[in-house]
């Protein structure tokens, strides 16, 4: 009640419509579902976030949240003077950007050449069979990578077959490869899955524009130019900014599964070094601090990467 | 009109919000399905099946086999004790992980046993000291001395669980050598009219002879001449060797020198900058497999069980309890697949280490009750029972008439069929219950005459050999595994070393000197053993490996040696 009331309050000094409570009565419905989700909000999004504390004690489960000590900063301190940490760093943001930009275009590419094809049938027959590996679990994909790339397996297989290789090469064992390999069993894996919602703005788009366009003598590629890219741009920019967002979400997974300690220098996110330093060596701590931290980086890549949307006059998340 | 578009707009956005949400969070919601599942179980705990039986619930941090829950054993245990208990075992996780997760949840099962993770379990209170308790428990309380209770002490005086390995009740009995080696296959040693293998050249040499001679098994699959466990912890099978090269028993993480009883470091001594340098020579010859590295332990135990690998280093119960069972049902066993143990040092006639004899006192971790256990009596009481004599004996023996025989004497064997049936994975899970991760006794059992577990009793353990291994033990002169390395007394009261760096967390300038140190040789041990030029790649580890400050580690480990001999010499 108090919600309603307070949103009343607030809209008085404006100049806007006045929200009667005729006009709260209409709504009452529509108002109690969003309290049921504000509610929900409140409970699972920001009461966890009292756990923030932790990063600034020094955590001890048997005394919890209320009687550890306080150290300030010390964490945070100690964070960013490991090395570790920064290697861990660069890796999040490289690993992150990489899929980023992988994912991204492969999405958008497929999404635009599955569009171009006309037989409905071998349409919906690609498109169900690309987004499966979506359904996959990451404990899955990796294992079909080991096997694929170890030594025996058949990337090897057919590299020494067509002469480009002479001896079986393990992919695992080099640093140099460990990117790509992330990269590629993301793209493998999400390609069709995050091409469906192209492909949905594409369906959306009105079929009149591309008679017109045909009409004035477009061509196949000219349609795609003028009238497909433009008309899914919208949908691009949302999915891009909010995906700015998730860069630091490099994964956890598929890189904990695929690391071993001869990429180790390459392998780990932020993810893994709070399992690791967080939950194994029980500094809950230093783990809270690291999350942190990777929280108020993606909210700051967020508002820049929207505020860059907003001066181009693109769409936009707020 | 752009009202709507703003609208689906909106709506692709939430659909592909929730999606990404939905990608994120997936690590979390495996992680809270299995911590339900474990409060799920928890609840059941306090449930009375059959009227009388209690149930209660049990988690060791090191991977196993969880067994039928209608299994047979288990059931007759729980008729005669009045209690079963659930048991789950590590999977895909770390010890550490997952000790982590449940003091992150807060909620235990009502048995834990910790592994590495166990000071964290203690930090975070939660297990119940049993100081008060034990002297009820009369089973429990005869596992050890006065003296190794008070080993077992932690920092505040009290006593949270109880080491299960370490017990020998009676006389010592023990074939198998339990612990680290470097194995070879039977058809290698057979091949080549079982040679003398004194140092690590001679056993590469012979490796790399055979290899030449007999490329491939029986049925034409290659072999693999030498592979190299190195996943997570388990990469003592690469680390570690240095130690028994130098003729130093197992003090896991530094050689003490009984003399002086100082700490030494064997990471940077002569003989490890030449067991590293003859693994490189070995990479490059083709002899140490390529994907040592990076197999994971699964993959690792796959490929021994081919029968492929004809030797490594690592401890018996690493690989021998999956493995040997796994040759024997192919029928690779009668091919000379199995792996018996060398005396290997670095330099011929020096006296080796591998094996101590005696119980080795783990006072680093053990079988804890957890503050979630509503009734420790019960738990304590359960555990109590399960040192009874003839419950041990269901443990480990089986079944009388069923799965082992008595003859006139009172002597038990097994025929053939039943130790086939004993090696078969579902008969284990359907019959069996060994409650492996419990207190348990080896020795001898009370009525004098057998052992408490079949790999002890010496008549059955060698009849249960098959006729490659008893070909090799008789060239040799040998009767059991430990035979074939020689055996010594554990070198003093210190022993061992690593049940203290066990327990070394970064709140300690030598505990982060030591989890740093693992770091680094997790990931330039493999280099240097890969590198084209080793003397330039072992340089450059040298350099790193002292950046993280080893003399740290090495005080702390000072320091506790000296604690320990004081100790000792209380009790003189």
């Amino acid at each position: 009640m108090s919600f309603i009331k307070k949103a009343k309050t607030n809209t008085i000094e404006e100049p806007v419509k006045k929200i009667s409570w005729k006009e709260v009565k209409r709504q009452k419905v529509l108002l109690i579902w969003s309290a049921v989700i504000v509610v929900y909000g409140l409970i699972f999004c920001y009461f966890p976030l009292a756990g923030w504390l932790m990063a600034f004690q020094n955590y001890k489960p048997k005394d919890g949240l209320l009687h550890s000590t306080f150290i300030g900063l010390a964490k945070f301190q100690q964070l960013f003077s490991d090395v570790t940490f920064l290697k861990v760093l660069r890796n999040t943001l490289a690993m992150g950007v990489i899929n980023l930009v992988s994912t991204f275009v492969m999405a958008i590419l497929f999404a635009i050449l599955l569009n171009e094809i006309k037989s409905k049938g071998g349409k919906k027959t690609v498109q169900t069979i690309s987004y499966l590996p979506h359904f996959l679990s990451w404990i899955i994909v990796t294992g079909i990578l080991h096997d694929a790339l170890s030594a025996s397996g058949i990337v090897n297989e057919l590299l020494i077959k067509f002469h480009i290789l002479e001896q079986p090469l393990n992919f695992f064992a080099h640093p140099q490869y460990f990117w790509a390999i992330v990269a590629f069993a993301n793209v493998w894996k999400e390609t069709g899955w995050n091409a469906i919602i192209y492909l949905a703005a594409i369906t959306a788009i009105d079929p009149s524009l591309y008679e017109a366009a045909a009409i004035d003598g477009a061509g196949r590629w000219a349609k795609i130019k003028y009238v497909t890219m433009p008309g899914i741009k919208p949908t691009i920019m949302i999915l891009l900014l909010m995906n700015v967002g998730n860069v630091l979400n490099a994964g956890f997974e598929i890189q904990y599964l695929l690391g071993n300690g001869l990429v180790q220098s390459v392998s780990q996110t932020i993810d893994i070094y709070v399992l690791k330093w967080g939950i194994s060596q029980g500094d809950y701590s230093i783990g809270t601090a690291a999350g942190i931290f990777k929280s108020l980086v993606s909210i700051i890549l967020i508002v820049i990467a929207n505020q860059i949307a907003k001066h181009n006059g693109e769409e936009r998340l707020f | 009109m752009k009202k709507k578009a703003l609208v689906s707009l909106l709506m692709t956005a939430t659909l592909a919000f929730s999606m990404l949400t939905g990608c994120g969070n997936s690590a979390d919601s495996s992680e809270s399905a299995s911590t339900d599942k474990a409060t799920e179980e928890k609840s059941d705990g306090g449930e009375k099946a059959d009227g009388e039986i209690k149930e209660f619930t049990a988690f060791f941090a090191t991977p196993g086999t969880e067994i039928n829950d209608d299994n047979e054993i288990q059931q007759i245990i729980a008729e005669k004790t009045g209690a079963k208990v659930k048991e789950t075992w590590l999977t895909g996780q770390t010890d550490k992980e997952a000790v982590g997760t449940l003091i992150a949840s807060g909620e235990y099962p009502d048995f834990i046993e910790g592994g590495s993770g166990t000071p964290q379990l203690i930090d975070a209170g939660a297990l119940v000291p049993l100081d008060d308790y034990l002297d009820s428990y009369p089973n429990i309380k005869a596992l050890f001395t006065e003296e190794e209770w008070n080993k077992i002490r932690q920092e505040d005086g009290k006593i949270y669980f109880i080491p299960q390995f370490s017990t020998i009740k009676g006389e010592e009995k023990v074939c198998t050598h339990n612990d680290e080696a470097f194995w070879i296959q039977t058809r290698v040693l057979k091949w080549a009219g079982y040679p003398k293998v004194e140092t690590m050249d001679e056993y590469f040499q012979l490796i790399e002879d055979y290899n030449e001679a007999n490329p491939t098994m029986e049925d034409g699959t290659t072999n693999i001449p030498y592979t190299i466990l190195c996943e997570d912890w388990r990469y003592f099978c690469l680390e570690n060797a240095p130690q028994f090269l130098d003729g130093y028993p197992n003090d896991g993480s530094v050689i003490v020198d009984p003399d002086t009883l100082k700490v030494i470091d064997y990471n940077t001594t002569p003989t490890a900058k030449r067991y590293f340098g003859k693994l490189n020579e070995e990479y490059h010859k083709g002899i140490v497999d390529p994907e040592s590295f990076t197999q994971t332990y699964d993959e690792y135990i796959a490929k021994l069980s081919t029968g492929r690998v004809l030797g490594m280093i690592d401890q018996w119960w690493d690989f021998a309890y999956n493995v040997n069972d796994s040759l024997k049902q192919q029928g690779l066993d009668l091919q000379g697949c199995n792996y018996v143990p060398l005396p290997i040092t670095i330099e011929k006639g020096m006296k080796n280490q591998w094996h101590n004899s005696g119980g080795v006192l783990n006072v680093s971790s053990g079988l804890a009750v957890t503050t979630s256990c509503d009734d420790v009596e019960g738990a304590l009481q359960f555990v109590n029972d399960l040192l009874d004599q003839d419950i041990h004996n269901l443990r480990f023996w089986g079944v009388e008439g069923v799965d082992y025989e008595v003859l006139d004497n009172g002597e038990f064997y097994r025929r053939e069929d039943q130790r086939m049936t004993a090696a078969d994975t579902a008969y284990k899970a359907a019959h069996l219950c060994t409650y492996s991760y419990f207190p348990q006794y080896n020795g001898t059992s009370d009525d004098g005459i057998n052992a408490n577990k079949p790999d002890g009793q010496a008549n059955e353990f060698y009849d249960g050999l098959n006729s490659e291994v008893q070909e090799c033990f008789e060239a040799y002169g040998a009767q059991t595994y430990v035979d074939m390395i020689g055996t010594s007394e554990a070198p003093g009261s210190w022993y061992p070393m690593w049940s203290y760096s066990n327990t070394l967390t970064t709140n300690t300038a030598g505990g982060t000197a030591w989890i740093k140190m693992g770091e680094i040789k997790h990931e330039y041990l493999p280099k240097v053993v890969m590198a084209d030029n080793f003397d330039a790649a072992w340089t450059e580890y040298m350099d790193v490996y002292a950046g993280c400050n080893p003399q740290d580690f090495l005080d702390e480990m000072q320091t506790e040696l000296d604690r320990r001999m004081e100790e000792a010499a209380k009790f003189n």
